[in-house]
């Protein structure tokens, strides 16, 4: 029991020793934590909204529609096809047939809409939920509330339907149809109007064909359904389907897990955004991770070759540094969910298409563990191999080790003589280490390729013609801005760390050089490009990498290539900023004297 | 030991065999020991038949009643004091800055005697004495760089430098004591 | 030849002072310091740890920036210089030998000695040929392409000195340069700053060691900052060497 003891007070002292060190740690490993933690609490966050506006509009189970003839057969709708389904098994409740059309609407701004006629009084299913104002009457219209908003249009508004004047008398919410931006999952008939996805109005049936008569548009039919086992729709949506399906004109079913689906969808896409970028993250952490502590391990070494040297084990010795790592990891993990739980309410919101916001993000146990997990395994994975080693050198060995002296490159010695004076000691230093090279590599390839993988998300949306100030595109917009940011961050938080180290390390060498009559200005700058080639390295690598993961993510989705200019900016922003990164630590460390350095070394 | 500590010892003021014995020990602590006693009166009549010093009472200035010891013939102790010779020769002792053979203990004694007497300053003679050896050291040296590289001759020059070397740091150390006045 | 032949002084100070920290914790390293070296003289600094003479000599040689006082070097006012010029300084003027050598552990002998001169700017072919000359003058010709791990102490120290050399200096500073060596590599170093006063460089050497002390044409002591003493050593002795091996009576 006292050896628990004491382990904790070393593990404890040790961290109070480092604070600094320690806090930065924790830093790196919470951003990864935090972004897990975001897309934990975003999972299934849809459902709960979807299901309590299909219990307050009595959402149906199976949509019907039957649409205009196409090209090959010509003529109307043959709304006779649905009246069979409301008379099919299982079915208790149904609502419709509803005249809709699709037609220009005109308000503010200008987008497509798709127009339901319907009679004043309620129905038994899918009877929309007003959030403003009142229901439909002659010359009066509801409009969807997700597509009010983008429109920025409210209850009172004059706006045209195909050029016919109509006021806006209400807003409303509904599960009988996909939400803004996705109508056209339950089919559209949109030919004859181009701009982009359309959103949903509710009028009157008389001002619903006097619109489309207006803009001489064919007219579908959509008729809602009531199942007695609502579990049941898809099968019976399938079944209906599979009956039908050489008949030119048959109707066209949808269940209402489909609809749910596709709504959980735009969340979804939310979701696969903060996963990926948190595994990237993760990765940044690794990496943030190894370096802090490398440039500690001289110093560890040395301080566990006492701790051995007064008769502690090796397994002691593990513990201690252990139980240090593990608590900066949960602290990282406390900090990750509570930024995941302030953040996520601001992200989550289903949009105004549906009722009510999500809440709370619920993330359960097994959530908050995994968040746990991971943070503590990155904190001690990249401590592991110093562990190790620290554990089994002798102890005679650890306390004498001075840095390693660097290996001996007889290439880079050549070649470098051949450069200018900054060049020279700039890339004689860097070399020295060169595992902290490839981890400069390794971080911003991480982080361009995150950059990447978001400039192809923007272009790729970009070419899919969405509707104007689509909710979706919008919050993927502040997802994947969010997700920059922290890269950003984090990738620059490395930078200056592996410049720190690189510059702490060299610190001896340097104040030689300077002794021997290199400026500090040749220094600094020698500093700053030698790290400039890995950078470059990184930065390139990052193209390849931002498409292999838009490929992984979105299992083979399309992917368009962003114009070559924003890659350009991104390789060339990126070296800039490394450059002038790495100059901040070089141009502090050239402050100090070159006498104190080399006296202290000597010491 | 040579006879100028006794005598310059006697610069403070005229004493006896056995005061000089007292004082001696003092200065030289367990060392003294060493010292044997007959040195002391065998030096203390060399410097007498030399005309150094005389013992007070018998036909001295200054020696009148009250004089401490005993003057008359069976009386016990005797006590010495400098001539005017003695006197001259004890200020000539002190600035000689010749080297003698490893003999810590005289120079030691020279340095308590002049401080003693308030006749030099201990620090002074410190400071002599190691330019003396410096160039002494200079000499060595340069004599060594000729030898070439393994000469016999030069393996014992650089005993003489090293021995040297270790005088002078032991000089420093005299004068840094010196300079303390606690130690006076 | 070690007299003050030419006018002026190499080097000059006047009222050099260095302290570090401020209000109670302050501590004057160097306490208004008045000095002067003539061209070609041998200068040696004693005194007891911490006594100042150390940062007394990077001060000279500008590795480190005085806080109050006057310091010229061959003519030119130096105290001022902001790190770029100093630097110049260090390349052109002034040549270090530390006491801990400071060779960089992965070049060999030569490329430490030419570094210097390519920090300088000369073309590599160039540096390797005076580092090649500087290395036959110290008398390590044929360790050349050693590393310093496989160099003695004494070899490793004349290796420092001919990298001080590389950029011809007016000036050599050696900060306790026999410090961590023997008896025998003491006297190779020697051997070799003789060499270095007989070509006519002025040397200002720090030390802790009577014997190179002794070599000097004038030692000076420091106690707490401030010189304390001044000796010149030439001129012979009053005694004989032979007395001082127990020869003769």
């Amino acid at each position: 029991m006292g050896k628990l003891l004491l382990v904790w007070r070393l593990a404890a002292k040790d961290l109070r020793h480092n604070a600094l060190e320690a806090v930065l740690l924790l830093l790196a490993v919470a951003a990864a934590a935090t972004t897990l933690t975001l897309g934990l609490a975003l999972h299934g966050v849809t459902n709960a909204p979807y299901a309590r506006t299909r219990a307050a509009t009595h959402g149906p189970d199976v949509v019907a529609s039957v649409f205009p003839g196409g090209p090959n057969a010509p003529g109307p709708a043959k709304v006779g096809e649905l009246r069979p389904l409301e008379h099919a098994k299982g079915v208790v409740a149904a609502s419709g047939p509803f005249p809709v059309t699709w037609v220009v609407l005109r308000g503010r701004s200008s987008a497509g809409a798709e127009v339901e006629g319907r009679s004043t009084a309620p129905v038994a299913v899918d009877q929309p939920k007003l959030t403003a104002g009142s229901w439909v009457r002659p010359g009066g219209v509801v409009l969807e509330a997700g597509f009010a908003s983008a429109l920025d249009l409210h209850v009172g508004d004059q706006l045209r339907l195909a050029g016919v004047p109509l006021r806006v008398v209400g807003t409303a919410v509904t599960a009988a149809v996909t939400s803004y931006g996705k109508l056209c999952y339950i089919g559209c008939d949109d030919r004859n109007v181009s701009y982009g996805q359309p959103g949903f109005v509710w009028t009157t049936t008389a001002d619903a064909a006097r619109v489309a008569h207006v803009a001489k548009e064919p007219i579908a039919y959509f008729l809602n359904l009531k199942l007695a086992d609502p579990a049941q729709a898809a099968g019976f949506a399938n079944r209906f389907d599979a009956s039908t399906a050489n008949a030119p004109s048959a109707p066209y079913l949808v269940s209402w897990q489909d609809i749910a689906n596709e709504d959980a969808k735009v969340i979804g896409n939310v979701q696969l955004v903060l996963f990926t970028g948190s595994w990237l993250l993760v990765l940044l952490a690794l990496a943030s991770v190894a370096v802090l502590v490398g440039g500690r391990m001289a110093e560890q070494s040395r301080r566990v070759g006492l701790v051995k040297a007064v008769g502690g084990t090796p397994t002691f010795v593990a513990m201690v540094l252990v139980l240090e790592h593990m608590l900066v990891g949960v602290g990282a993990a406390a900090v990750g969910l509570l930024l995941g739980w302030l953040v996520a309410p601001t992200l989550d919101g289903p949009g105004a298409g549906m009722l009510g916001s999500a809440g709370a993000p619920a993330l359960g146990p097994a959530g908050i563990g995994l968040v746990l997990a991971l943070a503590v395994a990155v904190a001690v994975a990249a401590t592991f191999v110093p562990t190790l080693r620290a554990a089994r050198t002798t102890t005679v060995r650890l306390l004498d080790d001075a840095a390693r002296t660097p290996r001996r490159r007889p290439m880079v010695l050549k070649v470098s003589a051949h450069l200018p004076a900054s060049l020279l000691v700039g890339v004689r230093l860097a070399v020295r280490r060169p595992r902290r090279l490839l981890l400069a590599v390794f971080s911003v390839a991480v982080t361009a390729s995150g950059i990447m993988a978001v400039l192809v998300v923007h272009a790729t949306n970009a070419a899919r013609g969405l509707a104007p100030n689509d909710p979706q595109d919008l919050r993927l917009d502040q997802v994947t801005a969010l997700l920059s940011v922290m890269l950003v961050v984090l990738a620059a938080v490395n930078a200056l760390f592996i410049a720190w180290a690189t510059i702490l390390d060299t610190r001896h060498a340097a104040a030689l050089v300077r002794a021997l009559g290199a400026t500090p200005g040749q220094v600094t700058v020698g500093i700053s490009v030698a790290q400039l080639v890995p950078a470059l390295a990184g930065a390139l690598l990052g193209i390849p990498g931002g498409l292999g993961i838009f490929d992984v993510a979105k299992k083979g989705g399309s992917a368009v290539i962003p114009a070559a200019g924003w890659i350009a900016l991104m390789v060339l922003g990126t070296v800039l900023a490394v450059a002038v990164l790495a100059a901040i630590p070089a141009r502090v460390g050239t402050r100090r004297s070159v006498a104190e350095v080399l006296q202290a070394e000597a010491a | 030991m040579q006879q100028e500590v006794v005598l310059a010892m006697l610069a403070k003021e005229p004493s006896s065999g056995s005061g000089l014995r007292a004082r001696l020990n003092d200065a030289l602590g367990p060392l003294g020991e060493a010292m044997n006693d007959g040195q002391i009166y065998v030096n203390l009549s060399r410097l007498e038949k030399a005309g150094l010093i005389a013992r007070q009472g018998i036909g001295m200035p200054g020696a009148g009643a009250g004089a401490g010891a005993g003057a008359g013939p069976g009386a016990g102790r005797k006590v010495y004091q400098l001539t005017a010779a003695g006197q001259e020769r004890v200020a000539e002792w002190l600035t000689e800055v010749s080297w003698p053979k490893p003999d810590l203990a005289e120079f030691h004694l020279k340095l308590v005697a002049a401080a003693q007497a308030g006749l030099a300053d201990p620090i002074g003679i410190v400071d002599a004495q190691r330019r003396e050896l410096l160039r002494r050291l200079r000499d060595v040296e340069r004599a060594a760089m000729a030898e070439p590289g393994g000469s016999q001759a030069g393996l014992l020059l650089e005993g003489i430098a090293l021995r040297l070397q270790a005088d002078l740091r032991w000089l420093e150390a005299c004068e840094r004591a010196w300079t303390d006045r606690r130690y006076r | 030849m070690n007299e003050n032949d030419s006018a002026d002084p190499l080097v000059r100070c006047r009222g050099l002072r260095k302290e570090y920290g401020s209000g109670e914790g302050m501590v004057r390293a160097v306490d208004e310091v008045d000095l002067e070296v003539a061209r070609g003289e041998a200068l040696a600094i004693m005194g007891p740890s911490g006594c100042g003479k150390s940062t007394l000599l990077h001060l000279l040689g500008g590795l480190d920036r005085p806080t109050a006082g006057e310091l010229w070097l061959g003519g030119r006012r130096i105290d001022r210089l902001c790190e770029r010029g100093l630097a110049q300084l260090r390349r052109h003027d002034v040549g270090f030998v530390f006491q801990a050598f400071h060779l960089m552990d992965e070049l060999t002998a030569e490329e430490n000695v030419e570094l210097p001169a390519l920090l300088a700017g000369r073309s590599p072919r160039d540096a390797r040929q005076r580092a090649r000359e500087l290395l036959g003058e110290v008398g390590l010709a044929d360790r050349a392409d050693h590393l310093p791990s496989a160099l003695s102490g004494g070899q490793r120290q004349r290796v420092a000195v001919a990298r001080a050399l590389a950029n011809e200096p007016q000036l050599v500073l050696a900060d306790e340069p026999t410090g961590n060596l023997d008896s025998a590599a003491t006297l190779e170093v020697l051997r070799l700053f003789e060499d270095l006063h007989t070509a006519g460089l002025t040397l200002v050497v720090v030390t802790h060691d009577e014997r190179i002390a002794a070599t000097a044409d004038r030692l000076i002591s420091m106690r707490d900052g401030a010189l304390v003493d001044e000796t010149r050593l030439v001129g012979g002795t009053r005694g004989n060497l032979g007395d001082l091996a127990g020869l003769g009576g």
